[in-house]
């Protein structure tokens, strides 16, 4: 079964990632995940491509330490959490967070929560492709 | 010899990924950020986070050691 924190340039596979959290305990009660995907916009620019570019060791240890805190926080059963690092297209896939508790609230919450703190603490950049010509995103508190 | 790191917008501004410094007794961060600012002059006024050995840092006067990895960063945008 794959790392259940990675960076990797290939796709996902939600399926895949619930399988792999169903696997760890028969207690759970609900999954929540999140996917995060490119858009054809920003800034109210037309966006043909984004491409990713991570620290990729200090990333991964922040990934890790994120889904540690995480399942200790809301009490999860388990957690997974997945980037692409790769030139993608309006429609790929970006980001998974998946998260297994026993209890609904606790998996939404988590979700949210995991989503949130990678964006503030996880070492990736993105470079979008636009008409005027390629540039760097600048992110918003 | 002290690493030095650069990505995304940053490496950009330095134009490299990676400078390496000789390092000698005494040397802090600031000295590394001095003398990287010397060579690309406000290259790194976009830099929001420092890291030390793959951790964050903001300590300037931090003694560094020889082998030590630095990398200078902008705002993170993943997800």
């Amino acid at each position: 079964m794959p790392s259940p924190v990675r960076l990797q340039q290939q796709d996902f596979s939600l399926d895949a990632e619930i399988a792999a959290l169903k696997q760890a305990s028969s207690h759970i009660g609900g999954i929540a995940t999140f996917v995060g995907c490119a858009r054809d916009f920003s800034e109210g620019r037309s966006v043909s491509g984004i491409c990713f570019e991570a620290y990729d060791r200090m990333a991964l240890t922040e990934m890790q330490k994120l889904r540690g805190e995480a399942i200790e926080r809301f009490g999860l059963i388990d957690a997974r959490i997945v980037h692409r690092v790769a030139a993608v297209v309006p429609g790929d896939n970006i980001v998974l967070i998946a998260v297994a508790a026993e209890h609904r609230a606790a998996a939404f919450e988590a979700c949210r929560w995991l989503i949130d703190e990678l964006k503030q603490r996880v070492p990736i950049w993105k470079k979008e492709t636009t008409p005027e010509g390629d540039a760097w995103v600048t992110p918003h508190p | 010899m002290i690493r030095v790191l650069f990505f995304g917008p940053v490496a950009e501004r330095v134009d490299t990924r990676e400078m390496q410094f000789e390092h000698t007794p005494g040397m802090t961060l600031h000295d590394i950020i001095a003398r990287v600012g010397m060579q690309y002059p406000g290259a790194l006024s976009i830099v929001s986070f420092m890291a030390l050995n793959q951790g964050q840092t903001s300590d300037r006067q931090q003694p560094l050691q020889d082998g030590d990895e630095i990398a200078f960063m902008a705002k993170f945008s993943g997800g």
